[in-house]
């Protein structure tokens, strides 16, 4: 999955990446969403506000690509009792800024606002807060090596949820 | 009262429990009264209070709220959290730190070990008979509060045995080892919990702990999944072996039958002895060698192989001994529980170490997590599914009769309902005691 980006991004080229992850989330398609990560990318959803490390504090998700890869299989697995139950979402993304660019490669830090409606075990739920995506650039445009998401209730307690927000 | 002690007593039989125990708000309100108002509830760990003035909160059972404050001396106190005034929590957040407690609504202050010292214009009270001195102001200590190598339990019943007579040998040898694998011989607990709601009554989770014919069909889908991955990356590459991690979460029913249970007084239990699913997990070899320096070639062999996997400090405190993870139970409601899991870091041991505990307890204890989520769909269908009348009843059979009992302790398998029995043995003992049957008259 690529987007096409001139040697000086537009935020608005960038957004279209953006977009297409939140998409594949909606449906959820992990296997899809999956390629728009490098191999050595991670997903990580800190437990507490302003968090620094993924390793040495508890957090909700800290997903190498070993685990996107495990994770990807069991969200399709029909002996998982939690994946019983359909699961439908919509993202809406706003706010979105270029933090950081690196002029010579392209690669840059993108933020934005998000929140996840997310329909779970007959409940209706929202999920809301920022994400934090490092994009990197490769012959086929970007890919996506790091997304943060913090959410705004991150420390609070939470219910059980099978899915990326 | 809703029940009788007889009545209540007739809800547990040796092989089987009656489903009104977990839906039934009147039981509900009885256990947090009788069971969770009278057990040793663990409250914290010392190191979340490092200085004088620091607190964390806690609830007891659904209601009581209290406070763990290390005061001047550095001693640690277990305070209700109510104003002397008027009632009001005296602060509301998860942790922090004062110099004293001053209440919000008319400014009364308290020491940090909870002693009324300021009451505002207190010319008011001249010749009122109003005695700030007199103790009933003061923020009231819990009946009984007490720490073993760091945890700090409390009690809000004042004729409760002694916090070690509670616990019993065996069940702090669990607590022992957890802080021995410290090359100092202590642990101190890292950030601030993750908190997981689970939708059902807060015994399916405690029953869950030393369930060992669950893992197998429960963990059946995640397991798959990383035995499928395993298979498309090479034998030796780094990614097989990061993926090893999960595999055991569904280990046969042959290896479960290997483990031991051992079952205690007061609902107390762990499964571990001859092996556990932990037990193949390396240990490296710079930790080793800092054990050995701080306690000699034999004593860290004991230590390192010394497997408990999961205990229960009944009815609130689990924890993983080897990996360091602790949960704690909080009941909301008859269908509602809170579990706050907390990992703690051996003090003195390589950093690798404290990141293989977050790593583990990440990918069980996270509500987000690949393990957890299955385990909670089948508490929540139980809890769902118990509503049915069709049957009163739930059967606990498993090895009944094969227990051994060894005098201190009652040794079964890990794959048996001893651990559901012993539980029970204790509700029913906790919900029907002879003094509580006379208050209630």
């Amino acid at each position: 999955m690529t987007t096409i980006i001139s040697a000086n991004p537009s935020i608005r080229d960038i957004e279209q990446l953006l977009y297409q992850e939140a998409s594949f989330l909606d449906k959820p398609d992990l296997d899809r969403w999956i390629e728009l990560y490098t191999e050595d990318g991670t997903y990580w959803m800190p437990a507490r506000e302003d968090q620094e490390d993924p390793e040495f504090e508890l957090s909700h998700i800290y997903d190498d690509h070993v685990m996107m890869e495990i994770r990807r299989r069991n969200f399709v697995h029909p002996r998982a009792a939690s994946k019983d139950y359909k699961i439908r979402c919509s993202h809406i993304i706003s706010n979105i800024q270029m933090a950081e660019l690196d002029a010579s490669t392209g690669d840059c830090t993108i933020t934005s606002n998000f929140h996840a409606l997310v329909n779970y075990m007959g409940e209706q739920r929202m999920y809301g807060g920022s994400y934090t995506h490092r994009l990197t650039k490769d012959k086929d445009g970007y890919k996506i090596r790091h997304k943060r998401v913090d959410l705004i209730n991150c420390e609070e307690p939470q219910k059980s949820m099978i899915i990326y927000l | 009262m809703k029940y009788s002690n007889e009545q209540l007593a007739q809800l547990i039989e040796p092989t089987r429990v009656h489903r009104k125990v977990y839906l039934d708000p009147d039981i509900f309100d009885m256990e947090m009264e009788r069971i969770w108002g009278s057990a040793w509830i663990y409250i914290g760990h010392e190191s979340q209070v490092k200085t004088p003035g620091e607190y964390a909160t806690a609830t007891m059972g659904n209601k009581v709220p209290v406070i763990m404050v290390r005061d001047k001396d550095s001693k640690i106190h277990v305070l209700h959290n109510r104003c002397g005034h008027k009632g009001a929590k005296l602060v509301d957040q998860a942790s922090g730190k004062v110099s004293a407690f001053r209440c919000c609504y008319h400014g009364w202050t308290y020491r940090i070990d909870g002693k009324l010292v300021g009451v505002p214009n207190m010319p008011g009270y001249e010749g009122t008979g109003f005695d700030k001195s007199d103790p009933q102001y003061s923020m009231q200590k819990v009946a009984q509060y007490d720490s073993y190598r760091g945890f700090v339990f409390a009690t809000l019943d004042p004729t409760a045995p002694k916090l070690t007579t509670w616990m019993g040998a065996g069940m702090a040898e669990c607590l022992d080892n957890l802080c021995d694998r410290s090359p100092e011989g202590e642990v101190e607990v890292i950030g601030k919990p993750m908190r997981y709601v689970h939708d059902c009554n807060w015994k399916m989770f405690t029953e869950n702990l030393n369930d060992g014919m669950h893992p197998m069909v429960v963990h059946q889908g995640v397991v798959d999944a990383a035995l499928q991955y395993m298979k498309t990356v090479p034998e030796d590459s780094a990614e097989r072996s990061e993926a090893e991690i999960i595999p055991p979460f569904g280990a046969s029913y042959e290896h479960f039958e290997s483990t031991d249970l051992f079952a205690y007084q007061y609902g107390h239990h762990y499964d571990g002895g001859r092996t556990s699913i932990h037990a193949a997990y390396s240990v490296p070899n710079d930790y080793e060698q800092l054990m050995i320096a701080a306690y000699g070639q034999k004593k860290t062999r004991e230590i390192l192989t010394f497997n408990s996997h999961n205990t229960m400090y009944y009815p609130s405190l689990t924890t993983k001994t080897a990996v360091q993870n602790i949960r704690v139970v909080r009941p909301i409601s008859v269908n509602k529980t809170i579990i706050e899991s907390w990992s703690f870091r051996l003090k003195g041991a390589p950093d690798n170490m404290l990141k293989r505990t977050i790593l583990y307890s990440r990918l069980i204890n996270s509500s987000f997590g690949m393990v957890g989520p299955d385990d909670l769909t089948a508490y929540y269908r139980m809890q769902n599914g118990l509503e049915s009348n069709g049957s009163d009843w739930i059967e606990m059979h498993r090895h009944y009769g094969r227990d051994e009992d060894k005098g201190d302790y009652i040794h079964g398998l890990l794959t048996g309902d001893l651990d559901i029995r012993t539980q029970y043995k204790a509700w029913k003992d906790y919900m029907t005691r002879e003094q509580l049957a006379q208050e209630v008259a």
